[in-house]
This record gives C-alpha cells, structure tokens and sequence, in this order.
C-alpha cells in the first residue's frame, strides 16, 4: 500500500491502553484502519480526511483514537 | 559553562537503553521545573550496572542528581526494585526511594512516573513527553518529571568533574564516553565492565574470562535485545552501528552467554513465556499477542513446520509499535532474532530430538 502520509489529512493515533478491541475504527476507516487476529487496530496510515477522523474520535466507544 | 552546555559538549546519551541526548532531557527538565527520578532497577533481563553505580559511586550519584535538579535535592527520588539490595543502600542514605515491583515493565519509565504519581506502576500512553507534565489515559494528571537511568546521573556528575573533553577520550566521535557493560551467563568471571564504544565484543567475553564450551548464542540486551551467534558476537565491536547490524543495540548493556547445558530453543521458550507473562495486560496487541507469539515458539520448538513458522512470523510482524510502551517491540524483536539465530538449530530438530543431545525440559 503507497503511504499516504503525504496526502492532505490529520494523523490519527490509538490510546493503546484506552483500546479495548470494539473495532468501530475499521469500519469508521476503512482502507485506514484493519484489525488484528485479536481484534486491535493496525493503523495502515497515520493521515485521515480531517472530516472522517472526527467522527471516528467521535464514534470510538472505549474513546480511544485521537488526532496528533 | 552550565551542565546543560558540559553535557551538550560531551555527547551523553541515556544509558538505560534509548541513548537518548541527556543534555536534551535536563535542559527540558529546567525549563519545566521537573521533578528527577532515579531509575535505579536494573530492570532488563541481565542488568546489573544501576546496582553497582549505587554500591560504587552512591556519592557521585547524588551530585549529579543535584546537577539536574539545580541542587534541589528534595526534587530527588531514587527508583528501585522493592527487597533489592540496592533499595535497602538508597535507604540507609537517607535518600527518598521509590519501592518498584519487581516485575519487567515496572521499571519502563512510564511506568515509574505512575507508581511516582500514585497510581499502578504500569506504562502510560506517552501523549508527549512528561518532562512537560501531562495526563494518564483517565485523565489523572501527573506533574512535569524526568526519568534518567543510574549510570546516565553519575556520569552527568563526571562530566561535571572531569570536563566535556575527558568524556570524549572514550568511545567514538558518534558514541563518546565510558559505559558499563553487565556481561553474565555462561563466562568464567560475569561481572561489571567499562568500555568505550567500539570495543570488541570479544574483548568484552576475554575480560570475563571467556565463554564456557559449547555456547549456543548470547543475548544481547535481554528480552528487548537480541540473539548473536558466538562467532557474530567474535567479529563484532560493541557499538551502536554494531549491534545495528543485527536489529539491536547497546541498550541498557547487557551480554549474557546462553547455558551450554540446554537446548537453545527451550532458553528462548522460557525467556519469551516469561516476556509474556510479564505484559501489564494494558493494551491488547501485547496481552493477547505476546502469548500467541510464545504459544507458537514453544510448537516450533516441539515440533517444527511450515505452517507454524508462518503463523509466527505473521504475528511477529504485526505487533511492534502497538503498544504503550515498548515492551512488545521489544520482545518481538528477541524472538525475530531467535529465530535467525537458531534457524539451523530448529531444522536440526525437524530430523528428531534434539541433536546436542542437550535435555529439552531442565528444571531451573
């Protein structure tokens, strides 16, 4: 997959400690986001459309993804 | 000169294991008032230098922590394992100690800063760096606090003493000044060592009296470094570039040759079960990955295949960097060394029992 951090978008991070595995980011960002065999994102890439970021933060139900 | 200057001119890097700029961290801890903490554990699997910087040099140490502190020394506080033998000097020092677990990532520095603060001494998610203050997950708030490791303090106080330009004698120009080297395991005489980058490691096993016969591999930087073969480890010079070479480092310098007695596929099945036991169970990529990874060495171990290998080295490559602390980068990497290191060992072991005819279930 090419990185995309060059594109124009926010850098989205996980609280590791806060991730509780509910794995709404990888449909709230898919292509972005996937999950691991345990259920834990893996973040493909770090820059998101500002607008799909905010709901992401927005729908994380353990409030665990934040925008650097 | 201020210390900041001295230590800029001098090139100290944190010697517990991130070499990071210490003239960076103590600049950053004035301007933030921070408060120091000692980190004092010896927490990496091997590490015994902390302990021998307090039982050597107690006096030296606690002059540097004034020089970080700007003579504060009520802004002190000294991190050890609880019962060590090294909280007990710190005490009857009338120092300020902070009794730490003695489990693996209680003495990671996060996790010093939240036992510090009053909370569990387990990792923090690093927002930013805490020398600037910040918050845990849940919001508490834990006050602008600096964490270097024993060794990296006393020689803030050397370099103080003896000048910028006697620290640069030792190492290199990349690497400068002296450092401690724990060397253990199967040696004739492990022991405390002082090197300067670019030694080689050859002579670092001489000074202990050389490896015992038969020697499998050496660790090198414990459960967060990784595994040389015996000749790797005869041609290569302990430094940064070094260690590179085979994805570590210098780390908190640590060299501990692998027991001759048994089968280096069970020391690795013990020391990656023990990494994963030692998970604060935080964050899911580690509590619930580490152990996948231990479950699937040890049925390499047992019986090796294909498919195994696979599942292995997948896993192997999804959990580095997921975690709050490095623990799991840590013990990802040891295994991905193991399993370069010992390759020849484990198709060996595809043939039938183990071929060194070395007992696969030691008691230890």
């Amino acid at each position: 997959m090419p990185s995309t951090d060059r594109e124009v978008g926010v850098r989205i991070a996980v609280d590791r400690v806060l991730c509780t595995g509910h794995g709404v980011c990888a449909r709230t960002l898919p292509g972005r986001i996937r999950l691991d065999e345990w259920g834990y994102p893996i973040v493909e890439a770090v820059a998101v459309d500002p607008v799909d970021a905010d709901l992401a933060v927005k729908l994380c139900p353990a409030r665990a993804l934040y925008l650097r | 000169m201020t210390i900041v200057e001295e230590l800029e001119r001098a090139g100290l890097t944190g010697r517990g294991g991130a070499a990071f700029s210490t003239a960076i961290k103590v600049r950053a801890a004035h301007d933030n008032d921070a408060d120091l903490v000692v980190n004092a554990c010896d927490g990496e699997v091997g590490a015994r230098k902390d302990a021998w910087v307090v039982e050597h040099h107690l006096a030296e140490l606690v002059e540097g922590a004034r020089l970080v502190t700007s003579g504060r020394r009520d802004r002190v506080t000294y991190a050890a394992h609880r019962g060590s033998r090294t909280a007990d000097l710190l005490t009857r020092a009338g120092l300020e100690v902070l009794d730490v677990p003695a489990r693996y990532v209680s003495s990671e520095e996060t996790a010093i800063l939240s036992l510090l603060h009053g909370g569990l001494a387990k990792p923090m998610t690093k927002r930013l760096p805490f020398v600037y203050g910040g918050r845990d997950s849940l919001g508490k708030r834990i006050a602008p606090t600096v964490v270097l490791n024993a060794e990296t303090v006393w020689r803030v106080s050397q370099v103080r003493r003896n000048g910028p330009d006697w620290f640069r004698r030792f190492g290199t120009d990349t690497e400068p000044g002296p450092r401690l080297v724990s060397v253990g395991g199967a040696v004739a005489h492990p022991g405390i060592f002082e090197v300067g980058s670019g030694v080689p490691i050859r002579d670092l096993l001489d000074a202990a009296g050389g490896l015992e016969p038969r020697v499998p591999a050496l660790l090198v930087g414990g459960l967060g470094g990784v595994l040389l073969t015996t000749d790797e480890a005869a041609t290569t010079a302990w430094s940064g570039p070094g260690m590179a070479a085979y994805g570590g480092s210098m780390g908190a310098g640590v060299i501990e040759a692998l027991d001759p007695t048994r089968c280096p596929l069970d020391v690795v099945t013990d020391l990656v079960t023990y990494g994963a036991g030692e998970s604060a169970g935080q964050c899911g990529p580690c509590m619930f990955g580490l152990p996948a990874v231990a479950e699937s060495w040890a049925e390499l171990a047992r019986d090796p295949n294909q498919q195994t290998l696979d599942r292995l080295q997948d896993r192997l490559g999804v959990i580095p960097g997921r975690g709050a602390c490095h623990h799991p980068d840590g013990v990802t990497r040891f295994v991905g060394s193991a399993l370069r290191v010992l390759m020849p060992h484990i198709h060996e072991h595809v043939a039938g029992p183990c071929p060194l005819g070395r007992s696969r279930h030691a008691v230890h």
